[in-house]
């Protein structure tokens, strides 16, 4: 099935891509066509034309859905956005089993997107979650839709492909305990079962059941396909642990064996920990013969009704799914010795004097000066020890030599008043007194500040980013960024300015943004004046 | 820290004592100095065992002459390694503080499957395989044999210790398990025989119940033990059922058939030996008529241990003529084996004292109650004359005269019961003859007579008055003693859930109770971090509540939230879901273990901090009341002892509940909630049974939930135990300092942490 895409269509073949699938004769919008599965996106052009009408990346696609028992033989993309495509298979011989090819074609690509996609979905999400200045940012530009998200990422996501690749090897997910009550089966009205599979709950059950892989190797597709493959593991025994097996010709009987004798050599293994064996548990068994309640259920099958095998089949079952699904999410954390074990068993951490650990609380008075570092040194005059030494040497001599001269000495009373006067907020130092910003200004006008000047950052550096204008994407952007900037200016910048101006506050808070703001479209009406010289 | 208790000075190996500790010590010093019997009650995980050591060592040390002797009987393995471990901890102390290396000699002592080096046997896996192929080596006329035949294989262990092993005693110091093979593996001695060899000389032994408590055991290796020794059983709240056990017998057609085969293997080799060897039947022939006087010599010096299974009149008369060829003597074993068959061919129950089965056996066939008696010691004799390798074997008839033995000895205390078939399969005949005890204090009479202190001690003892009752002795000390709590740690609730009828659950009519069981579990599974723990009355009924809740899809929904592990009845599938229950919780996962009360997992497994977070459990876990044994022990009860039925039945499922939710607090950093899910617990009756150090945190207000209200309750509780809890925070309330221990308010204060019964 793979062939190289050789399409007529020029702008089509300078993609050139692979091309895995043609299905002719494929509906879309009530308009006959083909539809194409190539490498990394399903297409759909309408006949006779040579172009793609329909394009998506396998990557944005959420699930599909193939509606069986409906009259029309559908296949219906449902992407992240929300958005769906319905193609309605229209070739009536062979529809059914074009759709099945295209479906089960989709079922092996979209896992692999899926992963990549939901990878930088993550990688945003991460990022959001740990910066509050940027979820603020994007709080202030995309959700207010002055810039569109694909924007907003842009050139963030670059600059943190650097610890991309770190988080590329990242631990593997572990597996739901409950993915099997997650298919659920729903009736579908008819006397039938619908089971709802999603390619996590095959992943799942593959690697909780390696038996079930294997099955799935070798049977699929050879003998069976997909569908009838799971129609069948669904009827089994085997899915159905409380239902015996008949022994009727059952393709998983042999995984239950396979698991029993998993189960049975996990047993067999024994356990490390002398603390949960309950063998060695008793120094001392009875004899046989001996003991008040030897009349322990046996346990042979021979004396047990049909209820009680199927009953503890569950149990099994159940340890046996537990201990898989442990198993297949292990991070294996290094066992202790049985030494270790008995040690820490008889160890009362609270008799002891804690000693080694003690640490002091850290306790900031000024929080900023710890989250900024150290302040650059600035250039200073050094004294050496040299000319300490001889300085204290001096202030030694003069202090030997001191005369209180007390005729000239004030009186008390004046002393004091002097010193008030001269103390913050005292007659003398009112004029002086530079008010900070942050005692005239509410903390909440502050912060609202804070984002302003953080957001139109943002947005002019993306502006500024577009210069030298040299390609005619970056002279697209540079009108919009333009236009962002102005917006941005209206909706947000103004409001705020009015807002200060009632709680009469002074008016300059904002004087710096708008110079930011003038500046730029100083710059913009140059290069446009320049363009518009250019063109003419 | 040094601590001054009433005038002796014990080492104590931290910086920090519980006051519950002090107080405990206190009482058990005015056991010792009394030399009399306690029974003392302390919650696990208030440092009971270290408590313990610390001041009997200490009380061994002031009083050479009064106190020569520790031994500390506990139940499990692990038990005794960690009893172990702590006593070295304190012989470090010791040896650190007073800077003397003191000549303390302790050691633990287990079976031979914990302790053989040989290459060969210690790789077997069962216990009785590993004894067996012991004794094929190194019984005394094997290697008489080996003699003349040295190409016999031997076990080179056992031969350098016996040829030098004994000159020199096992220098002083802390043995545990591993270190005694140790030691055996350097000099080439074998680790039990000198581990047997050592407790006669040793200053602290730690082994398990049954070394002391089953007479066929004890006999063998606990016999010289002084009588200045002071016993400790630890964990003893099932101490009755240990007593029970080890003197029932119960007899299937099985055994008889392999008796039979038995006595024909006897009867066979005993032709042989006519023919070639004639002396030694006249040998054994002659000793008997000499009588059993080296062991009555040996019990008149007071230091042998008296064995229930050769009652005093046995031992100063001489085997009866009728058993004391061996030829008669396998005849009337065989004429034995007829009768027990045909009483086992019976279609309905039959019960009866042993003074009725010996009055239809002489009817019958004549067998007397003299020569009965005589049965487990002439079949010993024989068994050593026939020079017999593999006394596994003769397991089987062992049993047999074991039974004939104590049958003829007791005329009380004891019952036969024999039953035709299995109540739960009335159409498989599979008829048992049960000869069951129901006087515990049968087997731990000797004990009590011979040693001058024996304690006995536990978590879960309440109520503590039982004890002594069932076991017939009169203690000195019964005290039971609260956990003092900085913080309440521990929070026991009663969801007001319906009991269920266990008759009508098998009809089917019990849906809603499993369901509000379900959800219970289901709602706490969402709250409750890391391990839960449930337990269920038993396992037939937790088989059946299982297959519900699959059924419901109760446990799809629980497992959304936590992995779920269930106790199986064999106990390596159940050890390997517990590991991997442990593995859960320690990975951030979390589990869920379902359990049954008086199974294994509850009597052995602790679920420290994150392994047990919660414990649920389902119903009251009586013990299954149709047993007519348990009818035959209840009536036995009444009449004995003036125990109620119903007394006896809610003291014995309360101490199960009790043990079961008890499980989750390992000591005072630990927390836990303790859910009882039965409206019954809320009953007085079932209440006042709870040891003391649930109880009080037992309020009216955690009484008669419903399940939301215990899910809120819970929340509560989880929230404020989830706060970091520091040292200072018990400092002074939980803990102390030796300052702090001085102070005279205090020592008034510990004075009401010991509640005398």
């Amino acid at each position: 099935m793979h062939l190289i895409a050789d399409l007529s269509c020029p702008a089509m073949a300078a993609l050139s891509e692979e091309v895995l699938l043609v299905v002719k004769r494929v509906r879309q919008r009530k308009q006959d066509g083909t539809l194409y599965l190539m490498a990394e996106r399903i297409a759909w052009g309408p006949e006779g034309k040579d172009r793609f009408t329909v394009s998506h990346l396998y990557a944005d696609i959420r699930q599909k859905i193939s509606p069986d028992g409906k009259a029309k033989i559908q296949l219906q993309l449902v992407l992240h956005t929300g958005e769906s495509t319905n193609f309605h298979f229209s070739n009536e011989s062979t529809a059914l089993r074009d759709r099945d090819a295209a479906k089960d074609l989709l079922q092996q690509l979209l896992p692999k997107f899926k992963k990549r996609a939901n990878k930088e979905l993550e990688e945003k999400n991460r990022m959001l979650q740990e910066d509050p200045v940027l979820f603020q940012l994007y709080k202030d530009l995309v959700v207010s839709q002055v810039i569109s998200a694909e924007e907003f990422w842009a050139n963030r996501l670059s600059l943190n492909n650097v610890d991309h690749s770190a988080s590329n090897n990242k631990q593997e997910v572990g597996i739901s305990a409950a993915f099997l009550a997650d298919i659920r089966p729903q009736t579908d009205g008819c006397n039938g079962l619908r089971y709802n599979l999603t390619s996590d709950i095959i992943e799942s059950i593959f690697r909780t059941y390696p038996a079930v892989k294997q099955k799935y190797a070798e049977n699929v597709p050879h003998n069976l396909t997909e569908k009838e493959f799971w129609t069948r593991f669904f009827q089994s025994h085997y899915f159905h642990r409380d239902r015996i097996s008949t022994g009727l010709q059952d393709i998983f009987s042999e995984c239950a064996k396979q698991d029993e004798k998993g189960l049975r050599s996990m047993v067999v293994q024994g356990v490390k920990n002398p603390l949960v064996d309950l063998l060695s548990l008793e120094d001392k068994t009875l004899d046989e013969g001996y003991g008040s309640n030897s009349m322990a259920p046996s346990t042979s099958s021979a004396n047990k009704t049909v209820k009680e095998n199927s009953n503890s089949a569950i149990i099994k079952r159940f340890n046996h799914h537990s201990a898989m699904v442990l198993a297949a999410g292990n991070i294996g954390l290094s066992p202790r010795g049985p030494a270790v074990k008995i040690q820490e068993a008889i160890e009362y951490e609270d008799l002891h004097m804690e000693n080694g650990k003690k640490t002091v609380a850290l306790n900031l008075k000024k929080s900023d000066r710890y989250s900024h570092g150290p302040v650059p040194l600035l250039p200073q005059q050094y004294t050496t020890s040299q000319d300490i030494i001889n300085s204290v040497n001096c202030i030694q001599q003069e202090i030997a030599n001191y005369k209180p001269c007390l005729t000239q000495v004030m009186s008390s009373s004046t002393a004091s008043s002097a010193i008030a006067a001269l103390s913050p907020g005292g007659l003398l130092m009112q004029a002086g007194s530079q008010q900070a910003i942050n005692q005239m200004v509410p903390s909440d006008v502050q912060g609202e500040l804070k984002h302003l000047y953080t957001a139109a950052g943002e947005l002019l550096r993306h502006f500024w980013s577009c210069f030298p204008v040299n390609t005619p994407f970056l002279e697209e952007k540079v009108v919009k960024m333009k236009s962002n900037l102005e917006r941005f200016q209206m909706t947000k910048l103004r409001p705020f300015q009015e807002k200060i101006q009632r709680q009469y506050l002074s008016t300059n808070l904002t004087g710096h943004l708008e110079d930011m703001f003038q500046m730029a479209y100083n710059k913009f009406h140059a290069w446009q004046t320049r363009q518009m010289l250019r063109k003419t | 820290m040094k601590l001054n208790i009433e005038g002796l000075l014990v080492y104590f190996p931290y910086d920090y004592i519980y006051p519950e500790q002090y107080s405990y010590m206190l009482e058990l010093k005015r056991t010792l100095d009394a030399k009399g019997h306690g029974v003392l009650e302390m919650p696990s995980g208030t440092g009971k065992t270290i408590s313990l050591l610390s001041l009997i060592v200490a009380y061994q040390r002031a009083y050479p002459l009064e106190v020569t002797k520790l031994i500390y009987c506990s139940r499990t393995v692990p038990e005794i390694e960690k009893v172990v471990e702590e006593l070295r901890k304190l012989m470090e102390y010791y040896s650190k503080e007073a800077g003397e290396k003191n000549n303390f000699l302790a050691l633990a002592l287990s079976s031979r499957k914990n302790l053989c080096v040989h290459p060969e046997v210690s790789s077997l896996r069962f216990g009785k395989e590993v004894d067996g192929k012991c004794h094929s080596l190194t019984a005394s006329y094997i290697r008489a044999q080996r003699h003349s035949n040295p190409s016999l294989p031997s076990c080179r262990f056992y031969e350098e210790f016996d040829a030098l092993g004994r000159q020199v005693p096992l220098p002083a110091g802390v043995y545990n398990l591993d270190d005694l093979k140790d030691f055996g593996r350097r000099k080439g001695w074998c680790p039990y025989y000198l581990a047997r060899y050592s407790i006669v000389h040793a200053n602290i032994i730690v082994y398990s119940y049954h070394y002391l408590l089953d007479p066929k055991i004890a006999d063998l290796v606990s016999k010289e033990l002084a009588k200045k020794s002071v016993v400790v059983f630890d964990e003893a709240h099932n101490i009755d059922n240990v007593c029970i056990d080890s003197m029932s017998v119960n007899i299937t057609r099985r055994t008889l058939d392999r008796s039979q085969a038995n006595v024909e293997t006897l009867q066979s080799t005993i032709l042989k030996i006519k023919e070639t060897d004639a002396a030694k039947l006249k040998e054994e022939y002659r000793r008997l008529v000499e009588g059993l006087k080296e062991a009555n010599v040996a019990r008149e010096t007071d230091i042998y241990m008296s064995n229930p299974v050769l009652p005093d009149e046995v031992l100063q008369e001489a085997v009866p003529g009728s058993i004391r060829t061996a030829e008669h003597f396998v005849g009337f074993m065989k004429r034995f084996l007829e009768y027990l068959k045909a009483r086992l061919r019976i279609h309905h129950v039959v019960q009866e004292s042993a003074p009725q089965f010996l009055k239809d056996i002489s009817e019958k066939v004549c067998i007397d109650r003299k020569p009965l008696r005589f049965c487990a010691e002439r079949l010993r004799s024989l068994l050593r004359t026939l020079e017999i390798a593999d006394i596994a074997d003769f397991s089987a008839i062992t049993l047999i005269s074991n039974f004939a033995t104590l049958v003829s000895t007791y005329s009380k205390g004891f019952t036969i019961i024999i039953e035709p078939f299995e109540d739960r399969t009335p159409t498989i005949a599979n008829p048992v003859l049960h000869f069951s005890c129901m006087d515990p204090s049968i087997a731990i009479k000797p004990v009590f007579e011979r040693f001058q202190s024996v304690i006995i001690t536990s978590g879960t003892l309440s109520p503590l008055d039982i004890y002594p009752r069932i076991l017939d002795f009169h203690p000195v000390t019964t005290a039971s003693f609260t956990m003092t709590l900085a913080r309440t740690c521990l929070c026991p609730l009663v969801c007001n859930l319906r009991n269920p009828q266990h008759g009508a659950f098998w009809e089917g009519g019990e849906g809603p109770v499993i369901r509000n069981y379900g959800n219970l579990l289901l709602e706490m599974s969402a709250i409750v971090p890391d391990g839960i723990v449930a337990f269920f009355t038993s396992y037939i009924y937790m088989e059946n509540i299982v297959a519900s809740w699959y059924e419901q899809g109760i446990l799809e929904n629980v497992q959304r939230n936590k992995l779920i592990f269930i106790e199986t009845p064999d106990a390596a599938e159940t050890s390997m879901a517990l590991e991997k229950y442990q593995e859960a919780c320690e990975n951030g996962r979390g589990a869920i273990l379902l359990s049954v009360a008086r199974g294994k997992v509850s009597e052995g497994i602790d679920f420290v901090h994150h392994f047990g977070r919660a414990v649920i459990m389902f119903g009251v876990p009586y013990v299954y009341t149709q047993s007519r044994i348990l009818k035959a022990r209840l009536e036995y009860l009444r009449d004995q002892f003036q125990i109620r039925e119903n007394d006896f039945l809610t003291f014995d499922a309360m101490r199960h509940a009790a043990q079961c939710v008890g499980r989750a607090i390992r000591g005072k950093t630990d927390y836990g909630l303790m859910i009882f899910a039965d409206k019954r617990y809320a009953r007085a009756d079932k209440r006042g049974k709870l040891p003391r150090w649930i109880q009080e945190h037992l309020t009216d207000g955690s009484l008669n939930l419903t399940i939301d209200e215990t899910v809120q309750l819970s929340k509560h509780f989880l929230r404020q135990m989830a706060q970091p809890f520091k040292q200072e925070d018990q400092l002074g309330l939980s803990l102390l300092t030796l300052e702090q221990l001085q102070s005279e308010e205090m020592l008034q204060k510990i004075a009401q942490i010991a509640h005398q019964v």
